[in-house]
């Protein structure tokens, strides 16, 4: 179809922009290379397959948005399919005579194909314009606090978007533009292009030299858009379509619930951007900036400056505008100063939502780990957490109480717990230290003890031998407190003797779970799953009877981290009651707030909502809950304040699964009041307790 | 050695403080014991003397440089006071200035030293009950038959029976000179505050067993709906978590409430003698066994938090 | 400037505190020692001064339980030299240690000395003022803020009720540290452990002992008196507050 000159004209522009674009890509590969080491290539085959598959079947970006999903799966299927498009084009431009309007049934599949999946680009690729610049989401804006870097804060990323999505306009329309100038020359409509042949109608009266001219420049406007627009890509936001792909094929691929490694121990953690380790560097180039994980951060929601979509916005905008001197050896930038601040850093729940609702694979909480490791390493732990952090180094316990009242929960019991330091158990019971030490929480604990005791389980706690797990420790950056407790607490475990761990902590379950690598070797599971079991087994009998409404709160470290969703909802409805879910639930759950050592932590000043007030007020939009359960001791704390601050005192009760299970088996019944035979004895001073919907 | 018991005043800003009347009490009873007379040492001052009322003589170092306080020159005046009097127990408030003197007296004069004392006796040797360990023990000490020294808790004994109106004889002791190594500057007068906790009918205190600065908003609803005002121990200062001119105790102020409510306060004798004379002190603690449920009228073992919001909760019905 | 630190430890309060059958002693089997924390807020205003002016610091401990990781810990933070006195075994009283200390400091430059305004076990006074009259060197109490000038100090000494007063000292000298300009920083576990395998801990052998001039009669939790009246519920509180009058 094109002319000689024509011809050439493209070569040329092929190979100056291809080698732009080349240029741009080897640079990303030099800067990427920069980061530390970090161990992402095994399997490579396989990760490559599955990123494929994910991509392909746009799985992350479903997670959330299904109308932009829609749209972008528009975009995303018809651009793939674009690609032979634009090959026939190619073929087209170079190869005279070539055409596939009229060339039998094969090609008219094509034809009707590329006609559909245009029209479908458009329409997806105009309802995103129309969403970002005349909706206007609020998602798509940042915390006023959130540190941004001036370009982005200007605009960048919208100027972005709009200048690929007019990009994209204009290929497609233009290809499809084209084609239709083709029927209008031909004279006639084609069936298997249906939507060019109406608007070829309208260009039925020009003469075909114009219609000549129109193809021509509808085919420059796609073509050599294409070729223009390579070099630009590197720069762009929209370099996603090929980044996410690798990187999400180079994801982290151990259990979510363990974090890497330090690397290097004399500096550990990351100070400057190339202190990262290189995924996170390709994490800034992945990038697609549409801020879903800050949408779900619990810490941006709160309103702290803490926005994890604008720390890779910063890297990226940081790299975009410095790449050239940081490659000539010029210094890595100290995070801090360009990509978050430092109490965003210290706002994280590292409650996992940022890495799970990303499409493009990025993993954000990671840097902020990375950074609050160097933080700590240097002695800058913010105050509040420094003391609770000195408390577990000398007591074991972030309570600053004596290690010696560790087990003092269980003079409530009318029997002895055995002591695993002292005799074999099938079960070992690690308390954790909320179970333990908080006053609340101790009474779940006696609660879960008295379960077990009338399951008649084989199971023990190792007393003042138990040091906190350190799940959370190391989610503060204090990697040496974390290895500390975890060879105390490794060292009192090899001279036990049991089959099993139980844990009543979802956090204590994560670290024993992932994060102690040889250390515990037998199976970990969290106490609902054990509960679960002895009421398949029978070795638990629940009574019958109804016991009111309930809505379940997923913690991030049982569900998102470990995907431990269907025990607990399966041992709530054993007992009869009814599970209405939120609307964020699953993997979706929203953090309470609590994790990360955001515990120890005091509240940031200015905060908006608490996550926890947030939840409740979820809990509380589903209409007449009698119940908010939970199935962690922190949750407990935290939602039992929430419902307090929130005003909603007497119209929602927070319980602990266990409770209900208690409840059912008739362990909190009066004595004597015709309820079914209870094994063994009930504590009576726990009969006020009963159900209020019994 | 006299079998006098020498008290040493304390005086800022031209009055003397109320431990100077309560040491000069228990000095009384004290030499009732020894048999001695009830000396003070008045360092600085001199013109404050009338109102020694109740001690049998008044000693007094006065001139240049002891107008304010000066751990060197007043030790120094100090040392020559004893020198001179060469009392059975010098009586020394366990207090900033105190703290100064006793342990640099101890060593200079070679006397036994017992600090953070409750209360004194005088037999054939000099005992001391002294409030260690935080409050949580009370250590006896035989100081020997004397001369010894002794710096009291303020507060340990009634400010009254330090008050008189006899005319004792007074005696002046030439200032001894020293190196000058201690050079007073000037005295900084804390920032005025918005409230002024010592004028207060109730106070909420908050202590260390506040977790988060959450709980401090828990205890500040309380207070609002109370009427009351927020006052913090030690800690809750240090932290930042609230200005200084809320902090009551040993370097805070002494509060004299109608109600005292202690949050989360352990009872460290450095905040029990800011607070003590509060007519009813309602402490609330997780710990059962926290020094404060002793100096109390009311306690409750319990959280806190749960208590300020459920309270709070019920004076807003009512 | 020069700076020495002297480390206590002391008995950590949060555990029960017992006394031995003697009833002269705490009971060792249940004793926990921690550093006292005004120590603490001593050796966070030498590393201060150290940060603003340049000099070393020194910390000086005596050896007891836990003692290596106390000073590696001081070393982690940022003190240039740490000193155990070893061989004295228990010590009897401020008196004593501070003779322990005087004596010990004779082999060390040092400016200035910094300790703890007090510790919870002070039966025979502070160390601060006794260690400066063992010297014969000058000492200010209770100090929450220090700046270095020229061959002295400026410093702030807190009075009841928030009053300050400010003194200049000249050097060599002490000064018992109330608390520090900001909050004792944390040490990471990890760097402690690093230090811990490539630094030494100095040791100078004890000297000194003056067997203190007093003798523990017996130890005694205090009399409750009549205690508090223990109240179970919110409702006990309210009518309590309601017969004060104040609701």
């Amino acid at each position: 179809m094109l002319g000689p000159t024509e011809r050439i004209a493209f070569l040329l522009l092929v190979i100056v922009c291809g080698g732009l674009a080349t240029h741009g890509f080897l640079r990303i590969a030099r800067i990427v290379r920069l980061g530390k080491a970090a161990e992402r290539t095994d399997g490579l085959a396989g990760r490559l397959i599955n990123a494929l598959i994910d991509v392909g079947l746009q799985r992350t970006i479903a997670k959330a948005r299904p109308l932009v999903s829609l749209a972008h799966g528009f975009v995303f299927f018809g651009f793939s399919f674009y690609i032979l498009v634009n090959v026939n084009d190619l073929i087209e431009a170079y190869v005279d005579g070539w055409t596939t309007i009229g060339a039998g049934t094969l090609a008219g599949v094509f034809n009707l194909l590329s006609d559909l999946f245009s029209v479908l680009i458009l329409i997806g690729m105009l309802s995103l314009l129309v969403r970002r610049f005349v909706a206007k989401p609020k998602t798509l804006e940042f915390n006023s606090n959130v540190l941004l870097q001036a370009k982005a804060a200007g605009g960048g990323v919208r100027r972005d978007s709009l200048i690929v999505g007019v990009f994209i306009l204009i290929h497609v329309g233009a290809r499809w533009l084209g084609t239709a100038f083709h029927l209008a020359h031909n004279g006639h409509g084609d069936p298997w292009l249906p939507t060019a042949s109406v608007v070829a109608q309208g260009f039925a009266g020009m003469s075909p030299d114009t219609l000549e001219l129109a193809m021509h420049i509808c085919w420059w406007l796609a073509m050599g858009l294409i070729m223009v627009f390579l070099p630009y890509f590197p720069r762009s936001k929209h370099l996603h379509l090929m980044i996410a792909p690798l990187n999400l094929a180079l994801h982290k691929s151990t259990p979510h619930g363990e974090l890497d490694d330090v690397i290097d121990a004399s500096a550990p953690g990351a100070k400057t951007l190339t202190d990262l380790p290189w995924p996170s560097l390709l994490d800034s180039y992945s990038c697609i900036m549409c801020n879903r994980c800050q949408e779900v951060c619990p810490a941006h929601e709160s309103g702290t400056p803490l926005s994890p979509a604008a720390l890779e916005i910063n890297k990226r905008y940081w790299l975009n505008a410095n790449s050239s001197s940081l490659l000539a050896g010029g210094e890595s930038p100290m995070l801090l100063d360009f990509a978050t601040s430092s109490e965003a850093v210290w706002s994280c729940t590292t409650c996992y939502a940022c890495v799970e609702i990303c499409p493009v694979g990025n993993a954000p909480m990671f840097d902020l780990v990375e950074m609050r490791r160097s933080i700590v390493f240097e002695g800058n732990a913010p105050d509040d957490l420094a003391e609770v952090l000195r408390s577990l180094d000398e007591k074991g316990n972030s309570f600053g109480q004596s290690a010696r009242r560790r087990a003092k929960w269980t003079r409530g019991l009318d029997f002895k717990i055995p002591d695993a330091r002292k005799q074999p158990v099938e079960y070992l019971w690690f308390v954790g230290d909320f179970a333990s030490y908080d006053p609340q929480c101790q009474e779940i604990s006696r609660t879960v003890a008295r379960i077990l005791h009338a399951a008649g389980v084989d199971f023990g706690i190792l007393y003042e031998g138990e040091r906190s797990a350190g799940n959370d420790v190391r989610r503060t950056g204090e990697e040496g407190l974390f290895e500390a407790l975890t060879e105390q607490n490794v060292e009192t475990l090899a001279a036990c003797e049991f089959e099993r761990i139980f844990t009543t902590d979802p956090h204590t379950f994560n670290a024993l779970k992932n994060e102690y690598g040889d250390g515990v070797t037998v199976p970990v599971e969290h106490y609902t799953t054990l509960l679960l079991r002895l009421v398949e087994s029978e070795e638990i009998q629940l009574g019958d009877g109804s016991r009111g409404k309930a809505t379940y709160h997923d913690p991030c470290f049982l569900g998102r981290y470990n995907g431990g969703f269907d025990a607990p909802r399966a041992l709530i409805e054993a007992c009869g009651t009814e599970l209405v879910e939120m609307p964020r639930n699953r993997e979706q759950s929203f953090c309470c707030g609590a994790g990360g050592g955001r515990i120890w932590m005091k509240d940031q000043d200015g905060i908006t909502e608490r996550p926890s007030d947030n939840r409740i007020r979820e809990a509380m939009s589903l209409g007449a809950i009698d119940y908010f359960v939970v199935s962690c001791p922190k949750d407990l704390t935290m939602y039992r304040d929430a419902v307090k601050s929130t005003g909603n005192d007497g119209k929602i009760e927070v319980r602990d699964i266990v409770e209900f299970v208690a409840d059912a088996m008739g362990l909190n019944d009066e004595p004597g009041d015709g309820a079914e035979a209870i094994p063994r004895a009930g504590d009576e001073a726990e009969a006020g307790a009963a159900p209020a919907n019994g | 050695m006299s079998q006098d018991v020498l008290v040493v005043a304390e005086h800022g800003q031209g009055k003397f403080d109320d431990i100077t009347f309560e040491m000069l009490g228990a000095g009384k009873a004290l030499a009732a014991q020894t048999g001695g007379a009830c000396v003070v040492a008045l360092i600085g001052g001199s013109d404050l003397a009338s109102q020694l009322g109740a001690a049998d003589k008044v000693v007094t170092v006065d001139g240049e440089g002891l107008e304010n306080f000066n751990p060197e020159s007043h030790s120094a005046a100090l040392a020559a006071i004893v020198e001179s009097t060469s009392p059975r127990v010098v009586m020394i408030g366990y207090t900033s200035m105190g703290m100064d003197l006793a342990s640099a007296l101890s060593v200079k004069a070679d006397m036994a030293l017992a600090a953070s004392c409750l209360e004194v006796q005088a037999g054939d040797t000099v005992t001391a009950v002294s409030q260690l360990y935080g409050g949580k023990l009370n250590v006896k000490t035989d100081l020997g038959a004397g001369p010894c020294v002794v710096s009291m808790l303020a507060g340990s004994s009634p400010a009254d029976a330090g008050k008189g109106d006899g005319a004792p004889a007074t005696e002046t002791v030439a200032a001894p000179a020293t190196d000058g190594k201690v050079r007073f500057v000037r005295l900084i007068e804390p920032e005025a505050g918005d409230v002024d906790i010592t004028a207060q009918d109730i106070l909420v205190a908050i202590g260390r067993g506040i977790g988060t600065k959450d709980d401090i908003e828990v205890a500040e609803e309380l207070a609002e709906e109370l009427d009351a005002a927020i006052a913090a121990s030690r800690p809750i200062v240090d932290s930042g978590w609230l200005p200084k001119n809320r902090q009551v105790g040993k370097s805070g102020v002494k509060v004299t409430p109608k109600v005292y409510i202690a949050l989360g306060i352990s009872g460290a004798p450095e905040h029990i003698e800011g607070m003590k004379g509060a007519a009813t002190i309602i402490a609330i603690n997780t710990d059962k066994n926290a020094p404060i449920f002793n100096v109390a009228h009311y306690g409750m073992v319990e959280d806190l938090f749960d208590v300020c919001e459920e309270l709070t909760e019920e004076l807003q019905d009512r | 400037m020069n700076t020495v630190v002297l480390l206590k430890r002391v008995p950590d309060l949060v555990e029960d505190l017992e006394v031995d059958s003697s009833g002269t002693a705490l009971d060792s089997e249940h004793l926990k020692l921690t550093l006292n924390e005004f120590d603490d807020h001593a050796l966070e205003q030498a590393l201060l001064l150290k940060e603003g002016g340049g000099g070393e610091v020194t910390a000086v401990a005596l050896d007891s339980e836990d003692v290596d990781k106390m000073l590696f810990t001081a070393l982690a933070k940022g003190a240039d030299r740490a000193l155990k006195i070893t061989g004295t075994g228990a010590v009897n009283g401020t008196s004593e240690l501070a003779e322990v200390f005087a004596q010990a400091l004779g082999s060390v430059n040092y400016d200035l000395v910094l300790t703890g305004v007090q510790a919870s076990d002070d039966i025979d006074g502070q160390l601060a003022p006794t260690v400066a009259a063992k010297l014969s060197v000058p000492c200010i109490e209770v100090i929450t803020g220090v700046e270095a000038g020229d061959g002295s100090v400026t410093v702030h000494k807190e009075y009841a009720g928030g009053v300050l007063a400010e003194f200049e000292m000249t050097l060599p000298g002490v000064l018992g540290i109330q608390a520090a300009a900001q909050s004792p920083r944390y040490a990471p576990v990890s760097k402690v452990r690093q230090i811990q395998d490539s630094a030494t801990l100095d040791e100078v052998a004890g000297a000194g002992g003056d067997n203190g001039k007093f003798s523990i009669v017996v130890m005694t939790p205090p009399e409750t008196g009549e205690g508090a009246q223990m109240l179970e519920s919110v409702e006990e509180l309210i009518a309590v507050l309601d017969s004060k009058g104040v609701i």
